[in-house]
């Protein structure tokens, strides 16, 4: 089931260079999971060590965000553009 | 790849980016600039959705993901991301470093400590923190 991920150049060194991608997955985690095995250590930026999304990391699913479709568990559809954004905070 | 090597901000821009500062303190502002490559054209203000908004500020996620969507290319139209320090230099504080996950933008600081504010921009990448000069057009 291919979805097009978009990501901005903040993440680019997670993806060999890509901020476009074409993934598979049934849900967020097969798609992050998908990314990960051709460029490892991306799940680890998207993901804290339980396995969740991390504080920091926002993910959209079409227009949805992710954590209000159940995280990591939320359905991809076929075709769905998903977007990882890292938040912008500090102090 | 953009590399950022400084900003140019109209003195128009300049203002708003005091006034917005102003009209949130003692609460942090923040919000994005946006343009091309480095000189900015626009100021998105943005609400900041920190618990804690007189010492953090986080961009609310919402707002973020809309100019994301909306933009050609991000990376060169964000040109920096802006915040206010109401009572600090306009430096970038350990938490401005820890929480930097945006090295291709540059970081712009509003220090309200003193009677003319002050406006400095920065990049930083790994915590690192590297100033670099504002050229302030006037149109």
């Amino acid at each position: 089931m291919p979805v097009t991920v978009r990501l901005p150049g903040a993440l680019r060194d997670a993806t060999g260079g890509e901020t476009k991608l074409i993934a598979s997955g049934a849900t967020l985690r097969d798609v992050i999971a998908d990314i990960d095995r051709r460029h490892p250590g991306f799940a680890s930026r998207v993901l804290d060590e339980g396995g969740a999304l991390r504080t920091y990391v926002n993910v959209y699913i079409g227009e949805e965000d992710a954590r209000s479709h159940g995280g990591v568990a939320a359905k991809v559809p076929e075709g769905s553009e998903v977007m990882v954004i890292p938040a912008m905070a500090g102090g | 790849m953009i590399d950022r090597a400084r900003i140019v901000l109209p003195l128009a821009l300049r203002n708003d980016l005091v006034a917005h500062a102003r009209e949130a303190a003692p609460a942090e502002c923040c919000g994005l600039l946006l343009g091309d490559g480095d000189t900015v054209r626009r100021v998105m203000r943005c609400r900041n959705v920190h618990a804690a908004p007189e010492t953090r500020y986080r961009i609310d996620d919402a707002q973020l993901a809309q100019a994301f969507r909306a933009a050609q290319d991000f990376d060169r139209e964000l040109v920096a991301i802006y915040h206010s320090h109401p009572r600090s230099p306009a430096y970038p504080s350990p938490t401005d470093r820890a929480e930097a996950q945006w090295p291709l933008a540059a970081y712009v600081l509003v220090s309200l400590r003193v009677a003319t504010p002050e406006v400095f921009a920065y990049r930083i990448s790994d915590g690192a923190v590297r100033e670099i000069p504002i050229v302030e057009a006037t149109a």
